[in-house]
């Protein structure tokens, strides 16, 4: 077997004090690791707001919170949700993961990388710092349309300076990533040989240095407005209103793959690993994420038909396009798993619900794809149940995969299986009972972005329903919570590869070294573990096929 | 091998729960009131007919492989990958589908932009928040007032309806469940569409843009009445908005703005005196202001005030005017916030 052997670094003296180490870090794991926490902490604000907000909609009539204080919320969790918790999310396990991936010693801008995540922190508290501010938190939706976004008071700016960090972080991290991936792959990982999930983080920073600067100029030009006298967006003062919306659905809706890139490559190496084939066409997998990226640049103005400003059939038909190498993925998804040899180990239990639900959300965004139609659900409950079930059904059980897949590898330990498995089914049931009825409501017209329903219109019961969801799902977190904590306390005694996987990162002991790699395997395929694992068992294990 | 009948049993019992999930969406579609909404729930229904087939497949696969290749002794799966010619297959069929919906979508909405000869037209406004239906041919409006009660459209059944559709701050979105159908009121834009209802009754409408602090309060109802009911209801309209009349009472006039709306709906000066206006505004954080046009079309502007944020007062003075019959607005929220000026 032959091996190569990773050039050594000479480690620094660890500083003093176990909390400055983790202050000065420029290790990508340690890194991985404080995207995680930093993450896992704004989920659990931005979740009880969701709870806060389920639990005012639970009947018609204002109960818990106001109208103001509802509009905080909802802005609050989309923000916080998509900018400091799927995305670093992912971020924080590409981190982690893509050097190990590619068997490469750290990512190529170690110090930038650094600061990157330092930003985001900075970049989340100040946007939460809106509710200190006089007039609260910004209470404009997380896409916060202009004009209104010029009337309101602090909030907005602070939750613009906030975003202007966040953008800022994310677009370094995107050059880090593609340079990384780029120029840092061990001899023998070829681009073709690259794991799904480095390919999924790739398309991802792609997508952040083409379309976050536009996002980050826009958030300037309105921060211009509301400060420096110009009019970009204010109608009243010779601007347009509809500039703000195409400038940002132009970053918004490459947003969302960015959101779900990641996911899929990890969904996708997982299903591989736990049914024990190889992926069904990594080629397709390769060319439905570049065809996504690609695309993904064509479609912004789907959220904007019921404006009756923009080209109905050009976006409706490069939306609908979309679905072909969405397409294309769920038949690799299921051909990985035909003929395997399933194991139902806690990742996959989430990869296949990932699978059941994001199906749910491809296709009901289908209906919101012609125009027609969309005039019907459009800014209806029926787009929030889309919404969650690609961010939530899709990128979120992705991510959970992730978590127990990889956990091992990051701490040393194994998840409790049991716990995760009462984890997995409260929240796919309560997944399911939160987010379907929005559907019906939608259908039956309920708008979003309402603190307060009228009791005559027929949503009361399907909202009730939804809150009781909501709930399910708050206790299955509780339980994912309360497995991370006490496994942490346990002893070290996960192996490098617990789960015969197939990538780079369980070449090297759980958890890896500093410099990564004592020794890193030959690399003659996209499977190198497994390569190894059929070489150390020797030829007559194999079977006759 | 080990396939019992039982994951037959489950597929089945997971595609008797799809199917009915799936009915129950139908079901609960709203079926439109006007020839325009019916189309479009044809196209739901279409939609729902291409998409499922292709959930009920997906989940039946992905139940059947859960269910048959679980993993049940330690021979090696079999290492197969699919080749080009599946890609080409992964590749078409979803193309397919594409192909085949997409021009159902695309006549549904020619069908529904269709434009027909408008028997009523009404410019609508929205504001924070409320709207205000100005009925351009019968010279009249009626509008919601915030938090108090929503603004109510009068249609004929069976009239085509042209809607201009205007804002007068931030978006907002013109949205009645019923008619399947929603458009922005863009500040700056005017946006036009027709449709026809087709059917007696009150239906609720909404905003759908989320437009400020009251957003969900900023609903209205569309009545949808016999065409004799509503020549009636116009005639009483009219005189509703011709009987109000008050006399001067001196030259200075006091106006309260409150929750968007003023503490009067008349005022009287006396004809060729100049005159003062004395304005509260006790809306914290909104603007309003006070003009006098000849009527709420706004042809003639006789006067107008810098807009007051409240919560905040200021006193105008104002030049004489000939005697007649005037009228008033805030030109924030329009026909909304306005009266009667009269002059003797």
């Amino acid at each position: 077997m032959a091996v190569t052997q990773a050039p050594t670094r000479e480690l620094t003296p660890e500083p003093r004090g176990r909390l400055l180490v983790w202050l000065t870090t420029t290790d990508h794991k340690k890194i991985g690791i404080l995207y995680l926490v930093n993450s896992f902490s704004f989920f659990t604000v931005g979740g009880i707001f969701a709870l806060l907000m389920r639990t005012e909609l639970a009947r018609p009539g204002q109960q818990l919170i106001g109208a103001h204080a509802y509009n905080e919320l909802f802005t609050i969790h989309g923000t916080l949700m998509i900018f400091l918790v799927i995305f670093p999310i992912l971020a924080g396990l590409g981190n982690y993961f893509v050097p190990l991936q590619i068997g490469a010693l750290d990512m190529a801008f170690p110090r930038i990388n650094a600061l990157s995540f330092w930003l985001l922190p900075v970049g989340g508290l100040t946007i939460l710092s809106g509710f200190l501010a006089k007039g609260g938190a910004a209470a404009c939706g997380w896409t916060c349309y202009a004009p209104l976004n010029e009337q309101l008071g602090t909030g907005v700016d602070l939750w613009l300076a906030g975003l202007i960090l966040v953008g800022t972080a994310s677009i370094l991290g995107a050059i880090n990533f593609i340079v990384t991936i780029l120029r840092m792959r061990a001899p023998g990982m070829t681009m073709m040989r690259l794991p799904v999930f480095v390919w999924g983080i790739l398309a991802t920073s792609l997508l952040v240095i083409l379309a976050t600067p536009v996002f980050t100029a826009g958030l300037i030009m309105l921060f211009a407005d509301r400060r420096l006298g110009t009019s970009f967006f204010d109608p009243a003062h010779g601007g347009v209103a509809l500039l703000w919306q195409n400038v940002f659905w132009f970053f918004g809706h490459p947003e969302v793959y960015m959101l779900i890139l990641g996911a899929w490559g990890v969904v996708t190496e997982i299903l591989s690993v736990f049914s024990g084939r190889p992926i069904f066409s990594y080629r397709g997998v390769v060319l439905s994420f570049l065809m996504i990226t690609a695309l993904s640049f064509t479609v912004w103005a789907h959220h904007m038909f019921a404006t009756g400003a923009v080209e109905l059939p050009f976006f409706s038909i490069t939306t609908e396009l979309i679905s072909i190498p969405t397409g294309v993925l769920f038949f690799v998804w299921l051909g990985t798993l035909w003929k395997g040899k399933l194991r139902f180990e806690v990742p996959m239990l989430f990869a296949l619900g990932f699978i059941a639900l994001f199906l749910i959300g491809g296709i009901d965004g289908v209906w919101a794809a012609s125009p027609a139609m969309d005039f019907a659900i459009h800014d209806t409950y029926w787009v929030v149940a889309h919404l969650h079930y690609v961010l939530f059904g899709g990128t979120l059980f992705g991510i959970m995969a992730g978590m127990y897949y990889w956990f091992p590898k990051m701490s040393g330990r194994m998840l409790s299986r049991k716990l995760g498995q009462w984890h997995f089914w409260l929240q796919f049931i309560g997944f399911n009972v939160t987010f379907f009825p929005m559907h019906i409501l939608g259908l039956r017209g309920m708008p979003r972005r309402i603190a307060d329903y009228a009791p005559d219109r027929g949503w009361s019961f399907l909202n009730l329903v939804s809150t009781i969801g909501a709930f399910l799902i708050a206790i299955s977190l509780l339980i994912f919570f309360a497995n991370v904590l006490t496994t942490l306390r346990k002893p070290r005694s996960a192996p490098a590869d617990p789960w015969r996987a197939n990538t780079l990162e369980w070449a090297t002991s759980s958890p890896p070294p500093p410099h990564n790699f004592d020794a890193l395997p030959a690399i003659h395929s996209g499977r190198p573990v497994y390569d190894a694992r059929v070489a150390e068992a020797g030829p007559t294990d194999r079977g006759s096929r | 091998m080990g396939s019992s009948p039982l994951p037959v049993t489950r597929t089945r019992i997971a595609r008797l729960a799809a199917a009915s999930a799936l009915l129950l969406l139908t079901g609960c579609a709203k079926e439109g009131i006007s020839p325009q909404g019916q189309e479009v729930h044809r196209l739901f229904v279409i939609i729902m007919i291409l998409a499922a087939p292709v959930f009920l497949g997906v989940e039946a696969v992905l139940i059947w492989c859960i269910v048959r290749y679980r993993k049940r002794d330690d021979d090696p799966a079999p290492q197969t990958v699919g080749g080009s010619r599946s890609l080409v297959v992964f590749f078409a069929i979803p193309a397919v589908i594409i192909a085949v919906l997409f021009p159902f979508g695309e006549a549904t909405l020619m069908n529904i932009e269709r434009r027909e000869t408008p028997q009523v037209q009404i410019k609508v406004e929205g504001f924070q928040w409320e709207w205000t239906f100005l009925y351009l041919n019968e010279g009249l409006f009626v509008a919601g007032k915030t938090l108090v009660r929503p603004a109510v459209m009068v249609l004929p059944v069976d009239e085509p309806v042209q809607i201009q559709l205007v804002s007068r701050d931030v978006i907002h979105s013109f949205f009645v469940p019923d008619l399947l159908f929603k458009r922005d009121a863009i500040p700056g834009r005017t946006t036009t569409f027709t449709f026809t209802p087709t059917q007696l009754g009150t239906f609720h409408g909404q905003c759908a843009e989320f437009c400020g602090l009251w957003h969900s309060r900023m609903t209205f109802d569309v009545k949808v009445v016999a065409p004799l009911d509503y020549q009636a209801w116009i005639k009483q309209q009219r005189k509703k908005a011709q009987g109000i009349t008050c006399e001067p009472q001196g030259t200075t006039l006091s106006l309260i703005a409150h929750n968007i709306s003023w503490n009067q709906f008349c005022l009287a000066v006396p004809a060729n005196t100049p005159f003062t206006v004395d304005i509260t505004n006790q809306d914290v954080g909104i603007q309003h202001n006070f003009s006098i046009y000849d009527s709420f079309f706004e042809k003639k502007k006789y006067f107008t005030s810098p807009r007051i944020t409240g919560p905040d007062s200021e006193t105008l003075n104002a030049n004489p005017l000939p005697p007649g019959h005037y009228y008033f607005q805030c030109d924030v929220h329009g026909p909304a916030m306005s009266g009667a000026f009269i002059v003797k």
